[in-house]
């Protein structure tokens, strides 16, 4: 039985398992997870700060039943590549087959003066001194949340993806909320400095402070406890709780010992093998031709590829991996009042590539769509509201565009298939439908009514409008009403709008046989 | 032919709602438009009186102009030729034993329909397991409520459409309806969304703009239209929500349900804004409904709510998936077993749930009863008078089974009763080869339908008003089919029909042509089962005007008769542990995804005028002049990019075939979805496209969604060429599908 041994538990390290097992039963699997939990949802750690979530829902799937082992909590500590095993710092050694590495990432932890204990270099949370926290995982959100209890002005150093969730977040437990952040516009790798604007509308909205362009000079510290921060031009602003969202670099050490080739990432090929083939690396530590993203899709989208491959599939997966690559660059923010996605690429180019915008500042709205070859390469969103949803469908799937791209910056109107009711019935035409379950038109209502139809019960005998389901009975009323106004001459005299009786057993008697 | 027609209180033919009306002498209206009784709406629980336009209508179906009268036999010229029915049924019965000799009684299958009375859906059975003792017997049902009965059954432990009575929903504070066009489909059920409407509560869920979505419209509710074939990705992405905001009713969790740990951990990975990406539904939208539907619920003091599925969801591969991902959403809101709360599908054909109860599935014996359950066989054989142990095992499910039909090792003869497969089953060109390469096919049918026609043997039946019997609607509820006139001259029940077959091939008896005798045998059949009618008989349902819902068992004599089941699940599931089993499910992508060259979604469905493949509402002019050709609906936007106008024709192409038909140009489709009707033969026949890929666990096609490509027709095409034998759109086919 061939041994697989998954180093990392996390999303996508516990994707891969899945998605291996159920191709191919009979995979011996062990899973070494540095955590002690259970593998849970990282993308919804900012919605824990936020107070959105419950903890305990982020706990994803366990493994399949059947050949897996898990062990939490074991933290490999070398890999022997000549030998294949996989040593842990409390337990026996581990031999491999295969190795695969989903190690994830860690968050930035900048070199500012005074972020650390004294006396303790080494890098991680256990070393940062009260009040200051990355985001990264269940125990970093649980700490988070309780600094809240106390804490009143919030620093959010950077001003990504992570970093705008995470303010937004504190912003809704009722801190005061300033991002720092070194480009000249907030999610600058995403967004050109329209949509940028367009978001620094939003988080004035919110409440939130924006400091762009600048950098953390010092932690101002006392008695162990963040107080303050010293900023690059000088400034001081108060901060009880700076949460680190300044990035995320791949976990590549233990690929670096054992003597794999590493770059930003662990460098990978296309089936996500490391220098090493019977090694691979998939998720945030892994640098693939392409390039990371740093976004869950694209780990997920590993993991299965690599399944595949290990099940032995891979041949059509390798032959329409041009065509069938799923699309798993679509971004997007999570957060109560901030609404922010890009997917693709923005911006005109030559070779037809039409690129559409609507510029709403004043409305903190931003949508631009592209267009190449009659599909959607690329969309921003910023403020968009449900458009964005219909862009992404588009994008993602890769369905036609309409001729003029400038229909997709909206969502096109509402009105086809209702029941044409309301209105004055002045204006609706003849062949309206008034009564769908029997197919009356406002034109048979008059009809009924020049034969003598007063009532809705009249109207029900001749035409069967209101005997399906009873809902157009108001537009009926409403029209014999209209009738009754506009006909000088009634000729069954007074009109009667009585309706029908609330239980329509009346109707029983009714000997209207089929037309 | 012009017998005259006394007074009955009876049920609509058509759907499953099977509104109560009463049938009477033709006044000058009904002699008017040639119809020979009068039609009245009832007042019952579930129509309340109403009726829709086919109801009204239904008399004209019973003097349609070719009506068939006669049995008819294919000559050696290829024609259809006039028979005796003793002609008719000798050539039936020589030519069936003639092929159970060379190839075995299995090369003799037999396909039944959901609109059979339940007195002929159990004869059916009994007469392929005991008169021609074959495996091989499915129905249309197949590609009806396969998959609500496969999730129901793996939830509950049994399979009843809605397990409350209809009316029930007009309480609730909030109704969440899947996948079902329900104000066209069946239309006075519309009326019962009055109570959700009025408390903004109505959310549908439909890829189309449907008139119960625009329901929703001005405060009702919400709808909710996601990308084709996404539906367990807003399912799995509401139950999230519901979790992850502390919302779900754990203290029904833990009492009544068993699963909910491992749903719950399965769809933390479906959070909104990943659900949005798959399925193109807001994530805002998706996080308001949640809430909408978590404070209807009883725990948190709402008024209660409903989940509802219909065939949208369910009519695909990932059919019987959607329905458990719905079915864990009921639960984890605490709704089934509750009153006023609940989970249900929207049974379609006029007897789906009776059905499917008494023999007529591959599967299952009377009483929904498993027939490799050796109890089971050893009861029904024991009703039977045979041995348990020359019952047939099970079958394959319909479209395997058609799949076969003239193959090889397949069925060489097929007997169709209640089914135009040629128009309702998928991959219809398929399907025609099929048939075209046994043989032996012989069809029951009313009038000539495209089915009928390719048959080598028709035989001329009764229709509903022709005929006594009971049906059993989507409620559970039990109710009587009355006679109100004499069957034409020639035409013969199909009691009639397989009694006399029976007997030419060697069964004497145990076919009785009476249908309150089949009922009473039907009864003993299902007693112990889980659909049990053995308390039910003809003259109780007499008795009780309002039918009666199973299980019904039978109570010792003397004591008080069991009142019926109305509301299932109140005590407890009938599950082994009494629990109700929450099931993981994954998305899957469709079977027939987008390419470059057919990068449009195509869905199907009905429209109000027309019923299934068309072939009785296709012969009233009132709903053909309404309804008077398929058609292809699409958004101006890719009409304008496909360059076609309103009622201009249009081609749809699959990867199976192509359809033409008139292109009706409204907002109301998605920029990247066309839909089609599907009760047409002939070029605008859908089904020409549809997939056969089916579900895992039910056996149900994809009939749903497919893959196309579109451009306006070639100017040849102003007259689509017409390569099937009869397709006047207005005077064509029938049957339900």
């Amino acid at each position: 039985m061939r041994r697989v041994v998954v180093v990392g538990n996390g999303m996508v390290g516990s994707r891969f398992v899945e998605e291996l097992v159920r191709r191919d039963p009979d995979v011996a699997v062990t899973v070494l997870g540095a955590e002690e939990y259970e593998p849970y949802n990282r993308v919804l750690l900012s919605e824990v700060v936020a107070g959105t979530v419950e903890l305990a829902s982020l706990t994803l799937a366990g493994p399949p039943v059947g050949g897996v082992r898990v062990r939490a909590g074991a933290l490999v500590t070398a890999i022997d590549r000549e030998r294949r095993t996989v040593a842990t710092a409390d337990g026996p050694m581990v031999g491999y087959d295969t190795l695969v590495l989903a190690t994830g990432a860690r968050a930035v932890e900048p070199e500012i003066p005074g972020l650390r204990r004294a006396g303790e270099p080494a890098r991680g949370p256990s070393s940062l001194v009260a009040g200051v926290h990355p985001l990264r995982t269940l125990d970093d959100a649980r700490e988070i949340v309780a600094a809240t209890l106390n804490a009143r002005d919030a620093v959010v150093l950077g001003g990504g993806v992570l970093g705008l969730e995470v303010a937004c977040g504190l912003v809704r437990r009722g801190l005061r909320v300033t991002v720092v952040h070194r480009g000249t516009h907030v999610m600058e790798r995403h967004l050109d400095e329209a949509a940028g604007g367009a978001v620094a509308h939003a988080l004035d909205r919110l409440g939130i402070r924006r400091l762009a362009g600048l950098g953390v000079s010092s932690a101002l510290v006392a008695d162990g406890r963040l107080r303050g921060l010293l900023l690059s031009d000088g400034e001081a602003v108060a901060a009880d709780l700076l949460v680190l969202a300044a990035g995320t670099v791949p976990e590549t050490g233990l690929a670096a010992a054992c003597g794999l080739a590493v770059d930003r990432g662990i460098v990978v090929d296309r089936q996500a093998r490391t220098s090493d083939p019977d090694v691979h690396a998939i998720g945030d530590c892994a640098q693939p031709p392409e390039g990371g993203h740093g976004l869950l899709a694209q780990g997920w989208d590993q993991a299965r590829r690599l399944a595949e491959h290990l099940a032995g599939g891979t041949r059509d997966a390798d032959a329409n991996a041009e065509h069938e690559a799923p699309v798993v660059d679509v971004l997007r923010v999570k957060a109560q009042g901030l609404d922010v996605i890009t997917m693709g690429v923005s911006g005109a180019g030559g070779d037809g590539r039409r690129a559409v915008r609507l510029s709403d500042p004043g409305a903190g709205r931003h949508v631009e769509v592209v267009v190449e070859g009659g599909v959607v390469v690329g969309a921003t969103c910023v403020g968009a509201g449900p458009v964005a949803a219909d862009l992404t469908s588009a994008y993602t799937r890769r369905t036609p565009a309409p001729l003029d791209p400038a229909h997709l910056l909206l969502r096109p109107a509402r009105g086809g298939g209702a029941p044409e009711q309301g209105g004055s019935p002045l204006l609706m035409p003849d062949r309206a439908t008034v009564c769908r379950c029997n197919g009356v038109t406002k034109g048979d209502l008059v009809a009924s009514w020049q034969t003598g139809a007063r009532s809705v019960a009249d109207v029900a005998r001749t035409t069967r409008a209101t005997t399906g389901c009873g809902g157009c009975e108001d537009a009926v009323c409403g029209l014999l009403e209209w009738l009754g106004r506009s006909d000088p001459s009634p000729p069954g005299g007074q009109p009667s709008l009585a309706r029908r009786p609330a239980v329509p057993g009346a109707r029983t008697g009714s000997t209207r046989p089929g037309a | 032919m012009s017998a005259a027609a006394v007074s009955a209180a009876t049920h609509c033919p058509y759907c499953a709602l099977q509104c109560a009306m009463t049938l009477g002498p033709p006044d000058d209206d009904a002699l008017a438009a040639g119809a020979p009784v009068a039609v009245a709406g009832r007042d019952f629980p579930t129509n309340r009186g109403g009726l829709c336009q086919k109801g009204w209508t239904s008399g004209q179906v019973l003097r349609a102009s070719d009506r068939l009268t006669t049995p008819l036999l294919r000559g050696p010229d290829g024609e259809l030729r006039p028979a005796t029915w003793d002609e008719a049924l000798g050539m039936v019965a020589d030519r069936v034993r003639e092929i159970q000799a060379r190839h075995g009684r299995e090369a003799v299958a037999v396909f039944g329909g959901g609109g059979l009375t339940n007195e002929k859906a159990y004869a059916l059975g009994k007469f392929a397991r005991v008169g021609l003792r074959t495996p091989f017997i499915d129905y249309n049902g197949r590609f009806c409520m396969a998959s609500a009965a496969a999730g129901a059954n793996r939830a509950f432990g049994v399979d009843r459409g809605l397990p409350f009575p209809l009316a029930d929903l007009g309480g609730a504070q909030a109704v969440l309806l899947l996948g079902s066009n329900l104000a066209e489909t069946m239309p006075p059920s519309g009326a019962h969304l009055a109570g959700a409407r009025a408390s903004g509560g109505l959310v549908v869920v439909d890829p189309r703009r449907t008139p119960p979505a625009a329901l929703a419209d001005d405060g009702a509710g919400v709808h909710l239209q996601p990308a084709p074939g996404t539906d367990v990705g807003v399912l799995l992405a509401l139950a999230h929500v519901l979790w992850a905001g502390g919302l779900a009713d754990s203290r029904y969790l833990a009492s009544r349900t068993t699963g909910a740990r491992e749903v719950r951990s399965s769809v933390s990975a479906w959070w909104p804004e990943r659900a949005e990406q798959v399925c193109g539904v807001p994530a805002a939208d998706l996080r308001a409904v949640a809430r909408l539907l978590a404070a209807a619920s009883p725990a948190r003091g709402g008024r209660g709510a409903y989940v509802l599925t219909g065939r949208g969801v369910e009519q695909s591969a990932q059919g019987t998936a959607t329905v458990s991902a719905a079915i864990n959403l009921a639960l984890a809101l605490g709704l089934p077993g509750r009153v006023g709360s609940g989970y249900g599908a929207i049974t379609g054909q006029g007897n789906g749930q009776g059905g499917r109860e008494h023999g007529q599935k591959a599967d299952q014996l009377p009483g929904a009863r498993r027939i490799d359950d050796p109890a089971a066989r050893a009861h029904v054989a024991s009703v039977w008078g045979v041995d348990p142990g020359d019952l047939p095992g099970p079958g394959v499910p319909a479209v395997e089974l058609l799949r076969r039909c003239g193959t090889a090792d397949g069925p060489r003869a097929l007997l169709v009763h209640g089914s135009n497969l040629v128009v309702s089953a998928p991959d219809a060109l398929r399907v025609r080869e099929r048939l075209a390469a046994l043989d032996l096919l012989v069809v029951c049918d009313v009038v000539p339908s495209e089915t009928a026609l390719l048959a080598d043997v028709v035989l001329p039946v009764t229709q509903w008003a022709e005929e006594e019997g009971t049906m059993t609607s989507l409620e559970g509820r039990v109710l009587r089919r009355r006679q109100a006139l004499p069957a034409p001259q020639g035409v013969r029940t199909e009691l009639e029909v397989l009694h006399d077959l029976a007997a030419l091939l060697g069964v004497p008896t145990g076919f009785p042509v009476d249908p309150a005798e089949v009922f009473d045998e039907l009864a003993r059949a299902s007693a112990g089962g889980v659909a049990d009618y053995s308390g039910l008989s003809h003259a109780r349902l007499d008795a009780d005007h309002r039918g009666l819902f199973w299980p019904c068992p039978a109570t010792p004599a003397g004591s008080e008769q069991h009142p019926g089941t109305p509301r299932l699940f109140l005590e407890r599931f009938p599950t082994p542990d009494g629990r109700a089993r929450l099931v993981v499910v994954e998305p899957d992508s469709p079977s027939d995804g987008l390419r470059p060259d057919a990068p449009v979604h195509l869905i199907t469905g009905r429209v109000l005028q027309h019923y299934q493949s068309g072939a009785q509402t296709r012969r009233v002019p009132a709903l053909a002049a309404a309804q008077p050709e398929p058609f292809v609906e699409l958004h101006p936007l890719l009409a304008d990019l496909v360059g076609v106008a309103d009622g201009e024709l249009v081609q749809v192409a699959s990867a199976r075939g192509e359809a033409m038909a008139v292109a009706h140009v409204t907002p109301s489709a998605r920029l990247d979805t066309v839909f089609m009707p599907f009760h047409w033969a002939g070029p605008g026949s859908v089904n020409r496209l549809t997939l056969d890929t089916t579900d895992p666990v039910s056996g149900m096609p994809d009939l749903k969604l497919c893959a196309v490509a579109r451009r306006p027709a070639p100017p040849s095409a102003e007259q689509p060429a017409d390569d099937e034998p009869v397709d006047d759109a207005a005077a064509a086919g029938r049957g339900p599908r």
